[in-house]
């Protein structure tokens, strides 16, 4: 049985305390274990802090790897930056779009993977690259990306 | 700890480096793990075991080379040690099928080491006499590493990262020692000062300055801060410090400090490199237990711990206030400044912020003076700076060589050149805020004030060759892309300029500019540069600017003729097909997804340019090169 977001919140306060510095700390434990950050866990963590919900919000709102919605089991991270770009990476992407038929930002019907672009992950020696969950992948072309992805669960 | 543990600890890294076996180190970076590093390891591992060949097996960071990964060097005592590239699962069972028959590999055999350099002094003398190899080219004539010197990168693809013994073994925390036994915290500043080091992160302030400015504040407590937001596009040398040697970060982050009067210091770790930071995790607590962090550093009465925050994917929290924002949990946009963080920073106290190769640079400064540090490099830009060196360049991987150094040094003697033949049109330094230096300033000496004059910046590092085939309009527009989408929102200037720069530039790649659009983005960048508060808006036209400025023609050919040089703005290039060289064979027609090529077998085929969606497979697959693009 898996953790409510409210028990998350609350095992992660524990950890690191209520102050206002551990707001990061909290929504980066929701994030990581549920694979977004639900309105339960934005309303439980603005009340153990002492702050408004909005507040919260502005902070989940701010970063890419944060997300409000719920997301795939799977997350494939396309590196979308020059060094990739000028490696081909838009050509890997329309392979992968295509495969799963959804757009960057979307989640697979079945809730598998979701498809995000991300800025660059520091991979460019072997481009293009792309993080699957917390695991690189590079030197990627269409067919090699498309067999990665066919490949997760 | 006490000299004589410190020294203990030393002796037992130096065990683990030189065993008196055979040595095997796999490169287990990134780089070297996405390249599948992990796999050559396990075979090693599995051929050790059967073989039953007395060989130890460890694991070190990246070398630099990061093309030829997977690398891997073999130490057998009293003979050189050797290194070997492009390893694979298969390769690795011939490896140690060699070692076990008591012969030296020789696939995939890159170079040998005779000996090993710590700074500028002789670390370990690896050959007895007769055992030189000598038919194997030595490290320093391989031309990816003969003009390199390392400082930052002195122990990454040598030592375990894991290993704190190892690094103790290379002199670390011999600096801290020192320090804390006698030198005052002002005495070390004037140090830093004295070697000239300046900001690695991109902004290259004098680093001994900005400690003296935190110092000199009063307050009760001081923060010291390790910028590892590392996001410029093309830029990953602080992922592979953090991943080869962490601990040079976090000895520089305690002699910086004790320097600056703080008590506590945080790292802040983009959550786009985990290796990095579970390679941190595990660093820092090695250096509590071994007491390098903690209450009463070696006896000094001097107490510091280090704290790692992570960030989540937005670019603009490498800007130092949107940085310390995010530490305090609020909404990172950027501040204000002045104050600036030396005088008022995390929660209102003087705050300290270097980047991760500004740190790892401290140690050696602090070890062999600032005097030393300041013998290298050009007047005003001292010592060594790494380079990530990637895009349309034979030789991609981090390099770090003496300022002064010329591009030219740097992309065709280090960097092998220009692939396929292919011509060099420009490079493009210090990511978003940077700008593209063209091919006649190729001789130009690399230090912030040469590339500054050159319109761009030195920025954090990253290198982006660019060639003949690369259409500058199009980079131009990738940068405002990227700088559109990282803006936070917060100034009109750079939210809504970037927005109208982006439209203009989408404008003239689409074949629609108009003959006023080049001026009014000079116009419009000078604007958005002014009115910007922040460094990524103050920045953001830079890419723009310098094309224009060394470029200017590509952009009238897009704008006056509708043509894209480089052949890459789609709406602008049209594929056809040379009635003399075309053969009749049918293979563009057969692969055209769109049935946009019609011809009959051994007759002249003709592209559709209605139905034409200009994917370049026909191009790419015709072997007459019929194809032509126009």
């Amino acid at each position: 049985m898996s953790r409510t977001p409210e028990e998350i919140v609350r095992a992660s306060l524990e950890k690191h305390g209520s102050g206002r510095e551990a707001v990061m700390e909290i929504l980066t434990d929701v994030n990581r274990e549920l694979g977004c950050i639900p309105e339960e866990a934005i309303i439980a963590t603005a009340s153990a802090v002492g702050v408004s919900n909005a507040e919260i919000y502005s902070v989940v709102s701010f970063y890419s790897f944060f997300s409000i919605k719920p997301r795939g089991r799977h997350i494939v991270r396309l590196c979308s930056t020059i060094s990739c770009v000028m490696s081909g990476s838009a050509e890997v992407l329309e392979a992968v779009r295509d495969d799963l038929g959804i757009r960057e930002g979307e989640t697979t019907s079945d809730g598998r993977i979701t498809l995000e672009t991300t800025s660059c992950i520091g991979l460019c020696d072997q481009a293009p690259a792309m993080l699957v969950n917390d695991e690189p992948h590079t030197r990627l072309t269409p067919e090699t990306a498309r067999a990665i992805i066919a490949g997760l669960e | 700890m006490s000299a004589g543990q410190l020294d203990t600890l030393g002796q037992e890294g130096l065990l683990s480096l030189y065993p008196e076996r055979t040595r095997i180190s796999v490169g287990m970076a990134t780089c070297g793990l996405a390249t599948g590093a992990q796999a050559v390891y396990d075979r090693l591992s599995q051929e050790i075991e059967r073989t039953g060949c007395d060989v130890v097996l460890s694991k070190t960071g990246c070398l630099g080379f990061c093309q030829k990964e997977p690398i891997i060097d073999l130490f057998i005592p009293g003979k050189p040690r050797l290194t070997f590239v492009e390893m694979s699962p298969e390769s690795a069972v011939e490896f140690i099928g060699a070692i076990a028959a008591g012969r030296v590999p020789t696939d995939g055999l890159l170079c040998r080491h005779d000996q090993e350099l710590l700074l500028d002094d002789v670390f370990r003398d690896y050959c007895s006499e007769g055992e030189e190899l000598t038919g194997v080219p030595l490290y320093t004539d391989v031309p990816f590493f003969a003009k390199q010197m390392k400082i930052a990168l002195r122990n990454c693809g040598l030592v375990d990262p894991g290993s704190i013994e190892e690094y103790v073994a290379r002199s670390g925390y011999s600096a801290l020692h020192t320090v804390l036994s006698g030198t005052s915290p002002a005495e070390l500043i004037e140090e830093v000062k004295l070697s000239g080091l300046r900001g690695r992160g991109g902004g290259g302030f004098p680093t001994g300055l900005k400690w003296e400015f935190t110092r000199r504040t009063e307050a009760e407590d001081r923060f010291i801060v390790c910028n590892a937001d590392e996001g410029d596009p093309g830029a990953y040398m602080d992922r592979s410090i953090l991943e080869g040697d962490p601990h040079s970060v976090i000895e520089g982050m305690i002699i910086g400090g004790y320097a600056i009067g703080a008590s506590t210091g945080f790292i802040y770790c983009r959550t786009e490199y985990p290796l990095a930071i579970q390679r941190l995790e595990v660093a820092l607590e090695q250096a509590r237990l071994h007491g390098f962090l903690g209450d009463d550093i070696f006896g000094s009465g001097f107490s510091f711990d280090i704290r790692i925050r992570e960030g989540s994917g937005a670019f603009v929290c490498g800007e130092e206030t949107s940085l310390m924002h995010s530490i305090e949990g609020v909404s990172p946009e950027p501040g204000n400044r002045p104050p600036f963080p030396s005088e008022s920073g995390l929660w209102e106290k003087p705050t300290n912020i270097n980047n991760v190769e500004t740190w790892s640079n401290i140690p050696p400064i602090a070890l062999k003076g600032g005097k030393w540090y300041s013998a290298i490099g050009t007047e005003k830009s001292k010592g060594t700076k790494v380079f990530s060196l990637v895009g349309k360049v034979t030789n991609t991987g981090l390099v770090e060589v003496p300022m002064g150094i010329t591009l030219r040094e740097i992309i065709y003697d280090i960097g092998g050149g220009i692939p396929d033949d292919r011509e060099f049109k420009a490079v493009q330094t210090g990511g978003p805020s940077g700008g593209c230096i063209p091919a006649s300033l190729l001789d130009l000496p690399v230090d912030y004030e040469r590339l500054a004059e050159a319109g761009s910046i030195m920025g954090s590092g990253g290198m982006v060759v660019m060639d003949e085939d690369t259409c500058i309009v199009d980079i131009a527009k990738y940068f405002l892309e990227f700088t559109n989408d990282e803006s936070c929102g917060k100034c009109t200037s750079c939210r809504d300029g970037s927005d109208l720069m982006l439209a203009i530039l989408t404008r003239i790649t689409s074949g629609e500019g108009r003959p006023e659009d080049i001026d009014f983005l000079l116009e419009l960048g000078e604007a958005v540069m002014d009115a910007s508060q922040c460094g990524l808006g103050q920045t953001l036209p830079n890419p723009v600017l310098s094309t224009i400025k060394y470029f200017r023609d590509e952009y009238s050919a897009h704008i006056e003729r509708a043509e894209c040089p480089a052949h890459v703005c789609k709406p602008l290039i049209v594929y056809r097909i040379d009635p003399e060289a075309c053969t009749g064979c049918t293979l563009c027609a057969r692969n055209c997804s769109m049935s946009a090529i019609r011809g009959e077998p051994r007759k002249l085929h003709v592209i559709d340019t209605g139905r034409c969606t200009k994917c370049g497979v026909c191009y790419d697959v015709c072997k007459f090169n019929a194809v032509i693009l126009e």
